[in-house]
């Protein structure tokens, strides 16, 4: 249902036949995607992606408890945005690796928290072996059975492959069978040839990120898509890089979550040229993506990205993941982020609920482990499903996402 | 229904609490000595009394919050004295007026390393065998007259010793007592003695002998009546060290629970046609107001106040200004519970900004192309009008572009006051010496219901507005805010944005209004709903309330670039200031920051066109194309 106000509004700024595309499920065109991120008129957009927001989930949003490993911040690769990794000479004096019994101890250490998941990612290291990497899945997967592993970017598949003369279906496999659960959607940044070339010259293509993503999906695995937008792209290269994600979707079904990622600049090489995106078009891009990516499920705010603030706001514009309590992030954090870096469970509840939502706690493969009902209300436990096969996600279903939907 | 029974010192401290308690038809007064104040408490012959501090410890009180005597500084009235230095004591006679005064000396004395012994003895005795080895702790009003060639300020040795305020008394209850209403009656009874302390000194000059402007300057720059942060912070350090001492025996604070819960039954109104009206600018009523702020979905809110901010703006622009915040003092004697930024006068904190440190910042504003300064400071008890004059006159004088937008009501109030003229000359006085607009500040929730709780020695609603109309009157224009998540209800901020408005079609008077969330670190009091999104709510909620205020500011400073951007689409045209400095907010947490390149691109990349504005919002440069 789309008010009156929104209507008159929509119509005012001429985006009334994007308006009934969506509202009859037809599928938005390049051209529009394009239409709508230059629209000026957010509070109408942001009325559109809610209603495609409500009409998946009712009022669930979603997170889930992780905790981030990040095992070394030694990369070869020279992205030009990253703030994170250490190469040359910076690597004796501010370069990191860690042990195979440090990395399991660090995740080890997190028991007891409620954890779900462990969220592994990497430098591309020049001298780590092969074998670090499965080892260090099975050994987390023997001490800690229960929890996820959501491990490697397409990048570093993509650098495992290279270095030690792999196909993506073998290293995939191996990473696999050694206990990884879901892959994460970093490394996408842009697509386009023109920006790739200039910001991160050396990684993998997007030819081949997307192979990635379509062999992991072939082999079973559940992966995630990033955006990193707010730099030297134009928007037709958001449209173009999200329509990219939409096709291998209409393919493989296989992406759980699309979550554009704002560029922060501090303390890398391009930030002085381009200031951090303003939260203006973090909550446009995100309402887009709602209308746009009909076949992803999930649009997620990434908290330690955006801040609690704007995170929260973007509950109202299409978003309905807030991504998890994240224990000890790095990355965005070397970049100059100055959110705390984890958020309570409890403070996460606030923040939902101040929003007019329900807070869903959910697994790795967006299974809801227990609906959390406004203070006075039961809670709605939902048995975890121990078994680490690869499953197809059961989104929230109508049940759920009824009863928690505003009356 | 049967009166509340109260007992109260006599001493002229006390008067300006008890005054406005005579005559009232909730609380009957009984005046007496401390200690059978005390006594009668303790023996439940009176539901409660001003006591001094140390009687808390002799049953479960309750304390009634806001409200005390106390002092962060010299108090003149409770002294030791004697012929010799105290270091050489052996023997101090206790004026048998009050026990916490005791406990003081005790204390002092034994920070100072003496141990002397201590005989209750009637103060004019022990003052008159205050010879050689021996001296006399004076209490109360005999304090004034005292005469010896030593004498400690107890009250200066405290604030020295601990940085903190010194807590003399305050309002106690027998548990369960005193209702929420009655703490609003003691709390009016407060602001009406406070207004009138030039007319309790002159009739105690009177009735006792001595100079009314000697009695005037200890009401009004000695002692201190808040009870907020640092005073608590300051009463539970002293029974701290009391009960470390063995002075005293250890005790919890408990206090009387002041919520008060009355709401009127609302007419039943449709949602849409609530905002239907709010968009297209007809006047909404209270229970209109009310739905939108609790009911409204956020966007549809936000929809509606863009319709109106369309209407009113039309081109698309949005303003900023170049100005700088200046925070002349901290030292505040209003202890509201929502602050962090004040100091008591002794804490090692508490400043003045000299001159030098002023050249500096506008210095620095002007190299920046500002064009503004807002002033506003803690409400210090020492700064009369003159001093705000000569401050105003060397800006002017020194940097002609500089506009003087300075003085929030509470700290105009607070003048008067202090220098003992009317508000109409004050104002008068403060135009005259260069004072160009005036911020909107210490509006808090205009709804004293909710005042009295936050900050019961704020300026109430009536008096907030009355400065407002008498500056809008003398052709001062100003801005108007509110601080919203403290606790109130929607009933409360609608409340305000009525009284706002309401002023507002009598003189027109206001330019813009703003509004932000509570902060709550490094402050007692607690948080209720202050979310991005209750921001834009409430924001939304205002712009169509108010509508005849023309600008709605966004409030970036605490909620960030972001979501001010999305303000901009939900009811706001305009992008405050830029950020050169803003010590309030910070104090509690907040360290948003922008200068004008910033500020103009947050403008631009939310859609809009950004103009800069002076303080009256006439737009520079830009006279509308």
């Amino acid at each position: 249902m789309i008010s009156t106000l929104a209507h008159r509004a929509l119509e005012r700024d001429g985006l009334g036949p994007i308006r009934d595309k969506v509202l009859s499920g037809e599928r938005l065109s390049d051209a529009d995607a394009l239409r709508l991120l230059e629209a000026t008129d957010l509070a109408a957009v942001g009325a559109l992606a809610n209603h495609v927001r409500e009409a998946r989930h009712g009022d669930l949003t979603f997170y889930n408890r992780n905790v981030h490993l990040n095992p070394t911040n030694v990369c070869v690769a020279t992205c030009k945005f990253c703030s994170f990794a250490r190469k040359d000479d910076q690597v004796a004096s501010e370069g990191y690796t860690m042990s195979l019994d440090d990395a399991v101890a660090k995740v080890l250490a997190r028991r007891g928290l409620g954890i779900t998941e462990v969220h592994i990612v990497s430098g591309l290291h020049p001298e780590l072996p092969w074998d670090y990497y499965p080892e260090l899945l099975r050994r987390i997967r023997a001490a800690w059975p229960e929890l996820a592993i959501k491990a490697f970017t397409a990048i570093e598949i993509h650098f495992f492959a290279e270095k030690f003369g792999k196909s993506y279906e073998q290293v995939l496999r191996e990473l696999h069978a050694a206990g990884m659960d879901t892959m994460p959607g970093g490394g996408a940044e842009i697509f386009a040839k023109r920006v790739r070339r200039k910001i991160c010259d050396d990684k993998a293509t997007a030819e081949q990120w997307l192979e990635i993503h379509r062999t992991a999906h072939r082999l079973g695995l559940k992966t995630n898509a990033t955006m990193l937008y707010g730099h030297i792209e134009r928007l037709d290269e958001r449209v173009d890089h999200m329509r990219l994600l939409r096709e291998l979707q209409d393919e493989t079904g296989g992406f759980q979550v699309f979550i554009p990622l704002a560029f922060h600049p501090e303390h890398n090489m391009i930030g002085k040229a381009f200031p951090k995106p303003t939260g203006y078009d973090a909550l446009r891009t995100l309402a887009v993506a709602r209308l746009y990516l009909d076949n992803f499920d999930h649009v997620k705010a990434y908290w330690v990205s955006l801040g609690e603030r704007l995170a929260q706001t973007s509950l109202a514009f299409g978003v309905d993941d807030v991504d998890g309590t994240v224990l000890e992030e790095r990355i965005y954090h070397m970049a100059g982020s100055t959110v705390p870096q984890a958020l309570s469970e409890r403070t996460l509840h606030d923040l939902i609920r101040a929003a007019g939502r329900v807070p869903a706690e959910r697994d790795s493969l967006y299974r809801v482990l227990k609906v959390h009902l406004p203070a006075g209300g039961a809670e709605m436990p939902v048995p975890p499903d121990p078994s680490h096969a690869p499953v197809q996600p059961q989104p929230a279903g109508p049940p759920l996402a009824a009863a928690a939907r505003r009356v | 229904m049967p009166k509340l029974r109260a007992a109260a010192v006599s001493f002229l401290n006390a008067h300006p609490l008890t005054v406005g308690l005579e005559g009232s038809e909730r609380i009957e007064l009984v005046l007496a000595e401390p200690s059978r104040c005390a006594a009668m408490l303790e023996a439940g012959e009176v539901d409660l009394a001003l006591v001094s501090v140390a009687a808390l410890t002799k049953g479960e009180y309750e304390i009634v919050p806001g409200i005390a005597i106390g002092a962060d500084g010299p108090v003149q009235t409770v002294v030791l004295a004697g012929e010799q230095s105290p270091a050489i004591w052996d023997e101090v006679f206790l004026d048998t007026a009050s026990r916490t005064s005791h406990v003081l000396a005790k204390i002092v004395l034994d920070e100072m390393g003496v141990h002397p012994t201590f005989t209750p003895m009637q103060a004019d005795e022990g003052l008159a065998r205050a010879k050689g080895r021996k001296g006399a702790l004076v209490i109360g009003d005999r304090g004034f007259g005292v005469r010896a060639n030593h004498i400690v300020d107890l009250g200066r040795e405290w604030t020295h010793l601990t940085g903190l305020p010194m807590i003399f008394a305050l309002w106690a209850a027998r548990p369960g007592r005193v209702s929420p209403e009655d703490v609003q009656e003691l709390t009016r009874a407060a602001q009406h003695g406070l207004g009138v302390r030039t007319e309790l000194a002159q009739r105690f000059a009177a009735q006792k002998g001595g100079d009314p402007e000697r009695y005037r300057r200890y009401l009004t720059q000695r002692i201190r009546y808040g009870l907020g942060p640092h005073e608590l912070d300051g009463l539970e350090a002293f029974l701290a060290r009391a009960a470390e001492k063995g002075f005293l025996p250890p005790m919890k604070l408990r206090f009387v629970d002041d919520v008060v819960r009355t709401a009127r039954t609302r007419r039943v109104v449709s949602l849409d046609t609530a905002l239907q009206k709010g968009a297209d600018g007809e006047r909404l009523d209270a229970d209109e107001a009310e739905l939108l702020d609790e009911k409204a979905p956020l966007l549809e809110l936000g929809l509606a106040a863009d319709a109106r901010r369309r209407a009113l703006h039309p081109d698309g622009a949005v303003t900023y200004i170049v100005s700088r915040n200046v925070n002349y003092t901290n030292v505040c004697t209003t202890a509201c519970h929502f602050c962090a930024f004040y100091r008591p006068r002794g804490h090692k904190d508490a400043y003045v900004l000299d001159r030098d440190e002023l050249t500096r910042k506008i210095d620095e504003t002007v190299a920046l192309d500002g064009i503004e300064i807002l002033l506003q400071g803690g409400l210090h008890p020492d700064l009369g009008v003159e001093w705000y004059e000569e401050l105003f006159r060397w800006v002017k004088e020194k940097w002609p572009v500089i506009n003087l937008h300075a003085l929030s009501p509470e700290e105009i109030w607070h003048i008067a006051r202090t220098s003992d003229l009317p508000l109409d000359e004050t104002i008068q006085r403060l135009i005259a010496a260069g004072l160009d607009s005036i911020p909107g500040g210490g509006a808090e929730i205009l709804d004293d219901e909710v005042r009295r709780r936050i900050a019961p020695l704020k300026c109430s609603t009536d008096e907030w507005l009355s400065v407002m109309k008498a500056a809008h009157v003398k052709g001062l224009r100003s801005t108007a805010t509110m601080m919203f998540g403290v606790g109130e209800e929607a009933r409360h901020r609608v409340a305000h944005l009525a009284r706002l408005r309401e002023l507002q079609d009598e003189t027109g008077g206001f330019t813009a209004f703003i509004c932000w969330p509570f902060q709550s670190a490094n402050t007692r009091l607690t948080a209720s709903d202050t979310s991005a999104q209750a921001y834009l709510r409430v924001n939304a909620v205002s712009r169509l309330v108010l509508d005849n205020v023309p600008n709605l500011q966004a409030s970036w400073v605490t909620m960030g670039g972001g979501v001010a951007q999305a303000s901009l689409h939900m009811g706001c045209n305009d992008f405050g200031s830029v950020m050169i400095e803003e010590n309030v907010v910070s104090a509690a947490g907040t360290t948003f920051s922008m200068d004008s390149e910033e500020v103009e691109r947050h403008i631009r990349d939310a859609g809009f066109r950004a103009v800069r504005r002076n303080m009256k919002y006439e737009r520079l440069g830009d006279r509308i194309a």
